[in-house]
């Protein structure tokens, strides 16, 4: 019955609305906002260059107040009455943008520009045994720390993902009577704090004796900050695969843990990839439960059980506030690292997620 | 949806052979490990704060000494529970005007191109880690905050809050609130834009062909029909100001006194930030169990917070579809 239903063109409200019809502007619009923008901006330039008013008194004082009129003006001649607080709605959109768009900027500007100064062949795979904070960026690296992530992480993705994706499964195939609570519980525990989350190791294995500080703990406070989101993303994957493959393969006699092995988690796969991606990314760049159950090690650590382990963060962690300046060079080294490892799981998803809705 | 589908529960059904009663119990069973941790957080680091506030009584909470070693020891978070929730409002005063006109420029001025690509870059900016953020801070941020802090208080001065005695603009709430505000803007804009992107088309439609202007158009549709997803955002990134330690660590300098609104003077409060900074230098265990009845009470707090925004987001939600 339902096979037959979903044969039938579907019409879709999308068809029948035309899809935001504000969205189009004409040339005019752009042309009056970039006119609307030069006169005050020049002004303030001129100013700039000519006076001894700091910059940020400028742009408030004078920039924005001489913006927000030359906008009006523009609004008025276009649109009348209304087209005054339009103005200002635009200018401070495209204001907020701006500030958002410069500070990401000046972020990954900085990243680049200086971690570039400590990266060289050394620094990707030497540790830092002997070395200290004022050694020459040519002695030393972040080899043990990257290790150290990859362990820790690593970890945390084998305990956190099965979990994760059962937690989903629960919610999506199972469909008990707790659904409601355990959707709750896992959405109060993605706003777990991070530092709790190590603290809550530190009490129960640590400061118990059940284990040492090392890469093992560290990775149990990770899975803690992983497995919502991992859930979360694995549940709404598995809601997008079609009703019809499970109720087919149950006619065929599969049993409950078939369907879900051989049909709906393999439909599912680049989504619950996606899921595995997104919960790494969260975690990765976290520094304060690594502070409290894996500490620091210069040496390069592959136990995971036995003793204290450096990662990205704590390294860049300890090198940020040093009076040296090679050991900020250092942190900054670590930090593009990081931030490259960050990037391609921010590429990755983006890539998965799309081929995703391209088969729906 | 769930009443006519035929998958339902079987870990406690007579009908199902055994190995879907197994596969159902042990799914059943894994899917309440997040109910497991959370009662274990609550459980554990509970059972270390019973004894700090017998030792100290509600004082914990309202002390602003902290002498873990003296005779007899003081101790208290009153000026990091203030100091955290201090942060929080400064971040909030500036990130949700930010987010919500960002939010705004994306779904309903920029091209449909531009929108994309900001949509990217906020996501981009939600996953930069945090210690970066203060390293960033602290070396980037700082030297030109502190020029704008002083600004700010040879003309404003007048107004209490801009009043600065001491000449140091470092270290100072201000700093740790653009700080966690710059952490907030992509998750307060990322919830606004997804709800305001839900605005039903012809609603917008009608009231364009009313001749709404696009403020009023805002004011009257889209912001009311949103309104309960941003409260929500807005709180979700409230919980992660209130919890986020490390980039706060760079730039703020933790002193006990209660800074009450000096938000251009140097030194504040944040409980998660006291966790860590304190954890290096404990002078003894005792201090240890001190700071996890510290990480208890944050816990709370954000707990709380927390499931406030979801229970907002749920019901918008509910309302809508």
């Amino acid at each position: 019955m339902t096979t037959l239903m979903s044969e039938a063109p579907e019409i879709r409200e999308q068809d029948l609305v035309p899809q935001r019809p504000w969205s189009k502007r004409p040339t005019s619009f752009w042309l009056a906002a970039l006119l609307g923008t030069a006169v005050p901006l020049s002004f303030a330039g001129v100013l700039y260059f000519t006076t001894e008013i700091a910059a940020p008194l400028l742009l408030i004082v004078v920039y924005l107040p001489l913006q927000l009129v030359s906008a009006g003006v523009a609004g008025y001649v276009a649109k009348g009455k209304h087209g005054i607080l339009d103005s200002g709605l635009i200018v401070f959109a495209i204001g907020s943008t701006i500030l958002s768009a410069v500070i990401l900027g000046s972020m990954l500007a900085t990243i680049i520009a200086r971690g570039f100064e400590a990266l060289r062949p050394s620094f990707i795979f030497q540790n830092s045994v002997y070395i200290s904070p004022s050694t020459p960026l040519d002695y030393g690296g972040v080899g043990h720390a990257i290790v150290g992530t990859f362990l820790i992480v690593g970890i945390a993705t084998i305990i956190s993902v099965p979990l994760g994706i059962a937690t989903a499964v629960y919610v999506t195939e199972i469909r008990g009577r707790a659904v409601p609570y355990v959707r709750f519980f896992v959405q109060a525990m993605s706003g777990v704090p991070s530092v709790v989350a190590g603290l809550f190791v530190l009490t129960v294995f640590i400061l118990t004796g059940v284990m040492r500080q090392s890469a093992l703990a560290g990775a149990i406070a990770y899975a803690i900050l992983m497995l919502p989101t991992v859930a979360r993303t694995a549940e709404e994957v598995l809601r997008l695969v079609p009703e019809d493959l499970r109720t087919g393969a149950l006619a065929l006699g599969s049993t409950r843990s078939r369907v879900v092995f051989n049909v709906v988690l393999p439909a599912a796969r680049t989504g619950v990839i996606t899921a595995m991606l997104l919960g790494v990314a969260r975690v990765v760049g976290e520094t304060a439960p690594l502070l409290l159950t894996a500490l620091k090690n210069d040496q390069t650590v592959v136990n995971p059980f036995s003793d204290p382990i450096s990662a990205l963060p704590t390294f860049i962690f300890d090198n940020v506030a040093q009076p040296y300046p090679d050991a900020v060079t250092r942190a900054w080294g670590a930090a593009l690292v990081l931030m490259v490892i960050v990037a391609v799981l921010f590429t990755l998803t983006r890539l998965l997620s799309g081929r995703n809705s391209m088969n729906k | 949806m769930a009443a006519e589908t035929p998958l339902r529960d079987l870990s406690n059904s007579k009908k199902a052979n055994r190995a879907d009663r197994a596969f159902s119990r042990v799914i059943t069973g894994a899917a309440f490990t997040s109910l497991i941790i959370l009662a274990g957080i609550t459980i554990f680091l509970g059972a270390k704060a019973v004894p700090v506030i017998q030792d100290q009584g509600l004082s914990f909470l309202t002390t602003t000494v902290w002498d873990t070693i003296g005779v007899p020891p003081e101790y208290g978070i009153a000026g990091m529970l203030y100091g955290s929730i201090l942060l929080a409002v400064i971040a909030l005063v500036i990130a949700v005007p930010v987010s919500i006109f960002l939010a705004v420029f994306m779904v309903f001025i920029a091209p449909t191109r531009v929108s994309k690509f900001l949509t990217n870059l906020v996501d981009l900016m939600a996953a930069i880690p945090s210690v970066i953020i203060g390293l960033w801070a602290f070396y980037v941020l700082v030297p030109p905050a502190q020029e704008w802090q002083s600004l700010l208080n040879q003309y404003l001065g007048w107004i209490p809050i801009f009043a600065n005695e001491s000449g140091n603009f470092t270290g100072t709430p201000f700093i740790a609130g653009v700080v966690l505000a710059i952490m907030m803007i992509p998750i307060v804009t990322s919830v606004t834009a997804e709800v305001l992107k839900r605005t039903p088309p012809e609603l917008i439609n009608a009231a364009e062909s009313l001749g709404c202007s696009m403020w009023t158009m805002l004011r009257y549709v889209a912001l009311p029909f949103g309104r309960g997803g941003i409260v929500g955002g807005v709180m979700l990134g409230l919980g992660r100001a209130l919890g986020e330690t490390i980039a706060v660590f760079f730039v703020l300098k933790i002193v006990f006194d209660i800074n009450f609104f000096n938000i251009i003077e140097s030194g504040g409060g944040s409980v998660a930030t006291l966790i860590v900074s304190k954890f290096g230098e404990t002078s003894g265990d005792f201090e240890v169990d001190v700071l996890l009845a510290a990480g208890f009470f944050l816990f709370l707090m954000t707990l709380v917070v927390n499931m406030l925004a979801n229970l907002i987001v749920r019901r918008t939600e509910r309302l809508k579809s």
